[in-house]
């Protein structure tokens, strides 16, 4: 049982990566569509989706830190 | 592959806690949670006491030159040559014609302004506040390309095989270099200092634009019944905080990250070849394993750009929210 925390990380990780996926996913896909629609539009649908999915990669980031942390530090 | 494991087996620590040790000692400073076996560059001693009787900390705080310090010189003396030299003798030309390098340079410098800094400060602001993201830009740009060059694990190989240092002196200069190419912005530190600039850039930026007290009154919108603030002041004021504190750990993390899985990756073929105790194992391995790192060094070039990109990004749009307050 004294290996418990390694588990928890590795279901932590695998909820980051789910969830930062699916953030991200939703982006792109909202982007692509986006797009199609109105291709000239696409400069300034790039730059309003950039701001966002950094954000999001910010909070997958943290998490992951957090996850080492636990990992190192037990 | 044999000979590690054999190495690991005399040395008597199994080869995945080696792995580990090997991974860590990669990524962080010159650290080591036992002062006796802290072995820094160049050693200062402590000026003023800091943390006395504190051996961890002693650690910390000392002044020694541990090796992210010592890349941070490398990466300043490349930025002078690469930058700051180039641009100054540009501008002292007589006819303002670039040329070569500085041809380059322009177009980095133009997209940094015109599509970074512009849109999100304004253009009124565009001038004061393009220095200090184009000095992000180009110094995060520059860490983070100078841990991707092995420079300093090729220099430990002539190391160990052309002058034949034995990889436990822990005197001899390359030794203490080893594991390097370091990566100076995977270090929270340095991130963390970078971050703390942005952090006082934001206040000097509201307040240049607002004066000092309306820039703090601009933090939370104005007009809303007074419930509402109870709750809203407090995450504003946290927000502040964690705005840079975001910042440093994108950056930091971003950049330990990929040193983390590539090293793991290459490490696989140890630790295979010691749980089957066959060397064929080992390097079957390879055959997966040394593709794969190849894969995810391309994948860190393109991070190495996007993370510059991002903080100077970033920081601006934050600069910018503290001079187009729009509540």
């Amino acid at each position: 049982m004294e290996n418990l925390h390694l588990f928890g990380v590795g279901l932590g990780l695998g909820l980051i990566v789910i969830g930062a996926g699916l953030g991200i996913g939703r982006l792109a896909a909202a982007a692509a569509e986006g797009i199609a629609r109105q291709p000239e539009a696409s400069d300034k649908i790039t730059g309003a989706v950039n701001l966002p999915l950094f954000l999001l990669e910010g909070v997958a980031i943290l998490g992951e830190v957090f996850a080492l942390l636990i990992v190192l530090m037990k | 592959m044999s000979t590690v494991a054999e190495q690991s087996h005399t040395a008597g620590g199994s080869v995945l806690d080696q792995v580990g040790e090997n991974i860590i000692n990669h990524v962080s400073n010159t650290y080591t949670s036992d002062p006796a076996e802290f072995h820094p560059i160049i050693y200062f001693p402590d000026l003023f006491d800091i943390a006395e009787g504190h051996d961890m900390f002693n650690i910390l705080y000392s002044l020694s030159v541990t090796k992210h310090v010592l890349m941070l010189w490398v990466v300043f003396i490349l930025i002078a040559c690469a930058i700051i030299i180039p641009v100054r003798k540009y501008l002292n030309q007589e006819k303002a014609i670039p040329s070569g390098w500085m041809n380059a340079l322009e177009s980095v410098v133009k997209f940094i302004r015109d599509s970074i800094v512009q849109p999100n400060v304004g253009s009124k602001h565009t001038e004061t506040w393009a220095p200090i993201i184009l000095t992000f830009f180009f110094f995060i740009l520059f860490a983070n390309g100078i841990g991707l060059i092995p420079v300093f694990d090729l220099l430990g190989v002539l190391n160990r095989f052309l002058f034949q240092v034995p990889a436990t002196n822990d005197h001899n200069l390359i030794n203490l270099l080893l594991h390097g190419g370091a990566t100076v912005t995977g270090n929270f530190n340095v991130t963390a200092g970078l971050a703390t600039i942005t952090f006082f850039a934001i206040m000097v930026a509201g307040s240049r634009t607002h004066g000092f007290i309306n820039h703090w009154k601009n933090l939370a919108p104005h007009g809303l019944a007074w419930p509402v603030y109870i709750i809203l002041i407090p995450i504003e004021i946290i927000g502040m905080f964690v705005k840079p504190f975001a910042l440093t750990m994108r950056l930091a993390a971003n950049m330990t990250g990929g040193h983390i899985a590539i090293l793991a990756i290459l490490s696989f073929m140890a630790i295979f070849a010691d749980m089957f105790d066959s060397t064929v194992t080992g390097i079957s391995v390879a055959l997966f394993s040394i593709p794969m790192a190849t894969a995810i060094s391309g994948l860190e070039i393109i991070v190495v750009l996007v993370q510059a990109y991002v903080f100077t990004l970033l920081s601006a749009v934050f600069i910018g929210m503290a001079i187009n307050v729009h509540h």
